[in-house]
């Protein structure tokens, strides 16, 4: 997964650098650019990002692969959610690059990085209020003729086309999802999780290329983190990547791999389940010891 | 509904909107019988109807920016002033600049200036959180005021501008329509006669432009409003993070939100100046962007119907007092006269009492807002909870909206 690259050289090495997995290292640059170009969705290359003495993103580097489910922990203040603010464009890096499909996204509006496929959900689940459930939905898919002031009067036809095609994938993506019975429903009034399942649903309607999860199951009921995590994994099966952040360990094990361990603002290992759970580092990062 | 059935169109309102309608029709309906009775002159009648549009449409507009966007314009007032300083530096006798040319001309000018102050004021802001646009358009508009009232070589400064046409001055048969039509003399009860003269087909006039303007304008924003184009606007005012992150351009949406409000505002300033036939620098004084705020929180904020009904009643509020300067009001007095003096050789004179009620106004004004954030903070009118675009969605959904929907949430209406 991790790659070094020159700029990285000069950089202080994150502990993936150093040799956590020497053999996935050397296989990695083997493989050589043309291979890692088709299958890196997203590259993050010594990224950085400092609020006054605090180094939140120190140097972190690493990659998702396509079609892979990426997870992402680490300790709280890991900087785990200022990296995906930095990836979507919220925050400028102070240094490094941010990659998609192989296109620099570094400090682009995060309206361009959604454009160009990356979609992120936030940890506290966004409320649009005054609509339905449906209508919130509608807002999901990109560069709707709809969008346009001036089509609206000059092909009110286009609009309406698209406006019944957009409502009828709304349609089945809840019903998809299980939840077309909440689709009249106003947006405000579901629960937290029910409003996870509809932001998961929501992004999907953008078709990403990648999609950034934060915390998705932080505060649902086991219930609904199950139904979140098959409705993840139907998706991935269907071509869509993520990369997620999650405190819930049984959750993310049994969804991810890869996984990535952030500390400090940079990442500290990343390997398979098994490798990340028996990684000492980690237990101590996490801990100050014992198992994760 | 296929067919036009009042009985079942009045069940199918919610109650906000039967009250409405029934505070509609009592008002129009009281105004009507004191104007025929001869209690009120029907051309300040529709000098007041003017006044009401007027503010209807600058609701119309801060909803499009507040209302839709969740932009806070404390501007109203100077964009308004823009619009009247557009058509009367055009027309006006005294202009400094370039009177005598058509009205139309005036109109555009005053969109035009609109416009470009709105970008200019939003190229800097709109990036930023609302309370700086918020902060930055309380300044233009006293900037605005300011500069009006002191470059007197450029505006007139506090003498105001004169002389400023009708707008239908130069065109064909509206030119000369108030003249062609004849002197009407209605007497329903004696001694109470309406006229119907020259002012009153030329305030008509103004009437029917306002008419036009308030429909052009309430069909864009109702067809923008349910609209995608108006649910990225939604999204914003819930969520703008939200919208980036789906990859809608916030910024761009919130410039023609924005100029959008502000040339409506304007279309009210130009209709103003061609109703006044004057204006100067006291029309751009705050308080009006104060009634304005109030005829949407009153309405509701987001719905275009509400923002209709709030500039009228906002207009009955500012005006209203005038009425009650003496109790009984005139108007009544004089019907009530007139009646009881139908009977020969009877003459009474109602007494009445001598009050000073325009410091009403703004009591009135600050119990509105009082009643509506304590007992309808959505406002009279909100918009409905789901807006989609008509044509995508199924027949019997269209008809009865409130389907799934209204039940969740008292008074959810359309917009």
């Amino acid at each position: 997964m991790t790659e070094s690259t020159d700029e990285t050289v000069d950089q202080p090495t994150t502990a993936a650098e150093t040799g956590s997995k020497p053999e996935a290292q050397s296989e990695t640059d083997q493989r050589g650019a043309t291979l890692s170009k088709s299958n890196v969705v997203l590259r993050v290359d010594d990224l950085q990002k400092s609020f006054g003495a605090l180094a939140a993103t120190d140097h972190a580097t690493f990659e998702v692969e396509r079609g892979t489910i990426t997870g992402m922990i680490g300790p709280n203040g890991a900087g785990k959610s200022t990296l995906f603010n930095l990836i979507s464009g919220y925050y400028d890096p102070d240094g490094g690059t941010v990659s998609l499909n192989d296109g620099e996204i570094t400090g682009e509006e995060p309206y361009n990085i959604a454009e160009r496929g990356l979609i992120r959900t936030f940890q506290t689940p966004r409320k649009l209020e005054g609509m339905t459930v449906r209508e919130a939905m509608m807002i999901g898919p990109q560069n709707q003729p709809g969008e346009s002031f001036r089509k609206l009067f000059t092909s009110p036809g286009e609009v309406g086309d698209s406006e019944r095609q957009n409502l009828a994938d709304v349609e089945r993506i809840l019903e998809e999802f299980e939840i077309d019975h909440l689709a009249r429903q106003p947006a405000t009034d579901i629960s937290g999780g029910q409003m996870k399942l509809v932001e998961l649903a929501r992004a999907m309607l953008a078709e990403p290329d990648i999609l950034l999860l934060d915390e998705p199951v932080a505060g649902v009921n086991p219930t609904l983190a199950n139904k979140l995590a098959e409705q993840i994994r139907r998706l991935n099966d269907e071509g869509t990547t993520f990369l997620l952040i999650e405190h819930d360990m049984d959750f993310i094990m049994n969804l991810a791999d890869p996984i990535i361990v952030l500390n400090q603002g940079s990442v500290l290992t990343e390997g398979t389940p098994d490798e990340v759970r028996s990684d000492d580092r980690v237990a101590d990062a996490y801990l100050g010891g014992g198992s994760v | 509904m296929s067919q036009v059935n009042a009985r079942e169109y009045w069940t199918d309102m919610n109650r906000a909107e039967q009250g409405v309608a029934t505070f509609m029709a009592v008002t129009i309906g009281g105004l009507l019988v004191a104007m025929l009775a001869g209690g009120l002159d029907p051309t300040y009648f529709l000098f007041l109807f003017g006044l009401g549009g007027m503010f209807a449409l600058m609701s119309l507009g801060l909803n499009a920016q507040w209302g839709f966007t969740g932009l806070i314009n404390f501007s109203v007032a100077a964009f308004f002033g823009l619009g009247a300083y557009g058509a009367a530096l055009m027309t006006a006798t005294n202009s400094p600049v370039a009177g005598g040319f058509d009205p139309i001309f005036g109109l555009v000018l005053g969109l035009v200036l609109a416009a470009v102050f709105a970008v200019a004021i939003g190229i800097p802001t709109l990036r930023l959180r609302a309370d700086y646009l918020a902060i930055a358009t309380l300044g233009l508009a006293e900037v605005i005021r300011t500069v009006i009232l002191n470059e007197r070589d450029l505006t007139a400064g506090s003498q105001g501008l004169r002389g400023i046409p009708g707008f239908f001055e130069n065109w064909p048969v509206l030119s000369t329509f108030p003249e062609a039509m004849p002197g009407l003399r209605i007497e329903i009860i004696p001694g109470q006669p309406v006229v119907l003269e020259l002012s009153f087909w030329e305030q008509l006039l103004n009437v029917s432009l306002l008419l036009v303007f308030l429909g052009v304008s309430f069909f864009v924003l109702r067809r923008a409003h349910r609209s995608p184009w108006g649910r990225v606007l939604r999204t914003i005012r819930s969520d703008e993070d939200l919208a980036k992150t789906l990859g809608k351009n916030t910024y761009w949406y919130k410039m023609q939100a924005f100029v959008l409000g502000s040339l409506v505002m304007a279309l009210a300033g130009g209709f103003f100046a061609h109703l006044n036939l004057f204006v100067d620098p006291s029309n751009l004084d705050p308080i009006t962007t104060f009634y304005v705020w109030v005829a949407v929180m009153l309405g509701g904020a987001g719905s275009n119907r509400g923002a209709l009904f709030g500039g009228f009643v906002v207009v009955a509020i500012r005006e209203g007092p005038r009425f009650i300067n003496e109790l009984p009001p005139a108007p009544v007095r004089n019907v009530l006269e007139g009646i009881v003096n139908v009977i020969p050789s009877v003459t009474v004179e109602i007494p009445s009492i001598v009050l000073d009620a325009g410091p009403l106004r703004l009591l009135l004004i600050g119990l509105t807002i009082i009643l509506v954030m304590r007992y309808r903070p959505q406002g009279v009118l909100p918009p409905q909870r789901e807006l989609i675009w008509p044509d995508a969605i199924e027949e019997d959904e269209k008809a009865r909206p409130e389907m799934g929907v209204r039940e969740a949430k008292t008074g959810e209406i359309d917009d």
